[in-house]
């Protein structure tokens, strides 16, 4: 008995006494955009609820008013302490008749629409929730083993893995409330944007502006920082133990390089220092273990 | 066969005007569920899908081309041309471009991503509404209480509300703080706005704030913004609004973001206060009996008879969609809704709408976990000049006596003396949904039909804020035709 008798009788005081609705219809208005009789919707199906709840009818009214968290990756079900007691009763009873001789639909392995790791097109561009990274991330498919995150809020690459690309099904099979899984280990974090000056991070917050894909899909990242509209390609090095990364900007600015996480940062200029003379068009090698 | 479709369902009812309505192939291996559509001038139709491609149908072939790929939940899809298309998806509003002439995407040109994210599911984002002026209009979601927030958030930080940054972070314990979050919140900016964008997208303006999940919006044929919104908290049962500059649409989450705002938690405010805040519903669909999750407002083409010019709203829920008719009363837009495509196969999901310039219309289907279809449909009407419809309703008053005026397409031949009609409401209120209020049947005076039979004028007594539903079931025109449409549903949220 989690929640006592006088919550549940204080919630029901201001409800009507008598169904003015056919159980059917109060079920249409109140649960059918959320409850399906043999398959889970955005909550489970009269087949289940009715498993649950078949003889005890005084637990169903108690959910029903006072519902809690219970299923992981499942959003909480609003209260329904408007109906009244007995209206809800007559939903149990209604329930009960709806799922009585049906079964639950037996789920698809999997997700019909996922591609098999290895047939994964590359390079490749999705967007979609990722973990470490602002809700604005994109997911980056490289030609090989690597992909990376690159958070358009941010306008900075997040972290680089290697194997597969991303699982996509726990956040596209239902309503956006899960991230999708890394099919891979992460094998380096940038934790800042790779180029200081010394000024930055004193000045307007980066924008983001868009990219361009190439005819394979390997995309282009745009943004301003710094006074300055960048693009930024990123590809991998041979042998898949790094990235290289091509900037280009349309202004002049000493700066200078700065790896994260062990990572060594090779400069096309030679040296970490990026001279103003070279600041339009520069590539980073970046390379890890 | 559409031919022969369309006589089968003439034959098959005297009620319903005859609409052929087929669902098109879904391209192989794509999650058919449609966030977007727009039909092209070439007669192509332009669908943007669940887990982000873009693809364009050609109706001749039956088949489907990818146009672009790798948007996240694209909820809005505007054509500019055949090869640059303005969507929205969650983080953004994109130009999506083939610019280099090979008939797939190359350019993805963030125009508009200046609002908050705090990475819950529910901050979905919907548009762009073009006005008359190109002006464009997205809409923003609020956040569920059924999920916390990110640790990563896009945008400034909202510290109203009883829970804090770090106690609004989802984890293991959410459920136990979760009715502390409000049912529904916005604690990053614009969340709960409609926002308008310049026709080139570069600057932006909130324009009106109270939106909880207004996943329809678009222009009337007279130049109103139209948004409708989903039942739920501060919403007794799904609104339609016809939205202006400034105003406040019922649901207070989002008035944290108004300039100045110095009220504190704005659902902690007084029901009265925010009721005398709001600007009211300019229609309302009442829930599990006319529509449960309202989307798309679009404006018939002029080659659908007497429904051209009047608005066709998509339903969710529901196996039909809504018309709605609009009717000015002291400065205010009001009016009716009618249910539309009842009795037919179109199934619900009724998501995105468009209008081909042959007049076909086309839906695009989702659910997104809830109820819902899949796929991409086509509709397409015959024989609209023997329709027999309500095309217009207004509320007057001479004297002392009010009437309801209703405007039909054909000459009403029987049952104008077994109209009926009651009225009722639903609260304004923070908790989810709402009973019917105030039910009561309305006292109507002799219905009079117009010498031409085309106007039905219904004295009555109408009640300032009810729906009026009016049941014209026993109305017929000439061969013992049915309404298409039997039942009214007039928002009287201003009396003349």
């Amino acid at each position: 008995m989690k929640y006592p008798i006088l919550t549940l009788s204080a919630a029901l005081m201001a409800s009507p006494l008598v169904a003015a609705d056919p159980p059917a219809q109060v079920f249409q208005i109140n649960c059918s955009a959320c409850h399906a009789v043999d398959h889970m919707v955005v909550g489970p199906s009269l087949v289940e609820i009715a498993g649950i709840y078949r003889d005890n009818p005084d637990g169903f009214v108690k959910w029903c008013v006072k519902p809690e968290h219970k299923r992981e990756g499942v959003i909480e079900m609003p209260s329904m302490a408007h109906l009244g007691e007995p209206v809800l009763r007559e939903l149990h009873g209604f329930i009960l008749k709806a799922a009585a001789g049906k079964t639950e639909l037996k789920k698809g392995n999997g997700d019909p629409y996922s591609v098999p790791a290895a047939m994964v097109r590359r390079p490749q561009v999705q967007r979609i929730f990722l973990p470490d990274a602002s809700p604005a991330a994109i997911a980056v498919a490289l030609p090989g083993d690597l992909s990376y995150c690159f958070d358009a809020a941010e306008c900075r690459l997040r972290y680089v893995w290697k194997g597969g690309f991303v699982d996509g099904a726990p956040y596209w099979k239902s309503n956006g409330s899960s991230l999708a899984k890394l099919q891979g280990e992460v094998v380096y974090r940038e934790e800042h944007f790779p180029l200081t000056w010394p000024l930055a991070g004193e000045e307007l917050p980066p924008r983001f502006l868009g990219y361009h894909v190439d005819k394979d899909g390997l995309p282009t990242f745009r943004y301003r920082r710094g006074g300055m509209v960048w693009t930024e390609t990123i590809r991998p090095l041979a042998g898949g133990k790094g990235i290289a990364r091509e900037f280009t900007t349309d202004g002049a600015k000493d700066m200078t390089a700065v790896a994260s996480g062990g990572a060594t940062v090779v400069s096309s200029t030679g040296s970490p220092g990026i001279g103003a003379d070279r600041s339009k068009s520069f590539t980073l090698d970046f390379s890890w273990k | 066969m559409i031919r022969y479709l369309s006589y089968f369902l003439l034959l098959g009812s005297a009620a319903a005007a005859p609409f052929a309505i087929e669902p098109m192939p879904n391209p192989p291996g794509v999650d058919p569920q449609i966030g977007g559509v727009d039909a092209l001038p070439d007669g192509k139709v332009a669908a943007a899908f669940h887990r982000g491609e873009v693809m364009v149908f050609d109706p001749a072939t039956r088949s489907w081309s990818k146009f672009a790929e790798g948007l996240q939940e694209p909820l809005g899809l505007l054509a500019e041309s055949p090869s640059s298309f303005l969507i929205m998806q969650r983080a953004e509003l994109t130009r999506v471009k083939d610019v280099d002439g090979d008939g797939r995407a190359d350019e993805y040109e963030t125009l508009f991503d200046d609002f908050g994210m705090t990475g819950n599911y529910h901050e979905f984002a919907f548009g762009p509404a073009k006005g008359p002026d190109g002006s464009l209009y997205v809409a923003l979601n609020i956040a569920s209480n059924g999920a916390g927030v990110r640790p990563e958030i896009r945008g400034t930080w909202s510290d109203i509300g009883e829970l804090d940054f770090k106690q609004m972070i989802h984890d293991g314990s959410w459920g136990k703080k979760s009715g502390k979050a409000g049912r529904m919140y916005s604690r990053v900016p614009w969340r709960g706005w409609i926002m308008k964008l310049s026709p080139d997208g570069k600057t932006a303006e909130p324009f009106a704030c109270g939106f909880r999940s207004p996943d329809g919006i678009g222009f009337d044929a007279q130049g109103n913004l139209l948004a409708t919104d989903n039942q739920g908290d501060w919403r007794g049962t799904s609104p339609l609004y016809v939205v202006k500059k400034g105003g406040f649409y019922g649901h207070p989450a989002s008035l944290v973001w108004r300039d100045g705002w110095d009220k504190g938690d704005p659902r902690m405010l007084p029901e009265p206060e925010l009721d005398a805040m709001r600007v009211k519903e300019s229609a309302r669909f009442p829930q599990g009996e006319l529509a449960n999750s309202p989307a798309q407002p679009v404006v018939f083409p002029d080659s659908w008879g007497p429904f051209a010019g009047q608005v066709l709203i998509g339903e969710m829920n529901q196996a039909r969609m809504v018309r709605y008719l609009p009717d000015d009363v002291a400065g205010f837009r009001q009016g009716t809704l009618i249910p539309m495509f009842d009795g037919t196969p179109l199934g619900i999901g009724n998501h995105r709408l468009a209008f081909g310039k042959d007049g076909a219309l086309w839906v695009g289907k989702t659910h997104l976990s809830w109820a819902g279809a899949e796929g991409l449909v086509k509709i397409v009407p015959s024989g609209l000049d023997k329709v027999f419809t309500v095309t217009a309703v207004s509320l007057a008053k001479t004297g002392d006596q009010s009437v309801l005026r209703i405007s039909l397409s054909q000459p009403v031949t029987g049952g104008s003396d077994a109209v009926k009609v009651d009225r009722f409401s639903y609260h304004y209120h923070q908790d989810y949904g709402s009973p019917k209020i105030d039910e009561a049947s309305v006292a109507i005076g002799t219905p009079e039909l117009a010498a031409d039979g085309r106007e039905l004028v219904i004295p009555l007594q109408p009640a300032k804020g009810a729906i009026h539903r009016v049941d014209l079931g026993k109305l017929r025109a000439a061969g013992d035709v049915a309404l298409e449409g039997k039942v009214l549903y007039y928002q009287a949220s201003e009396l003349p």
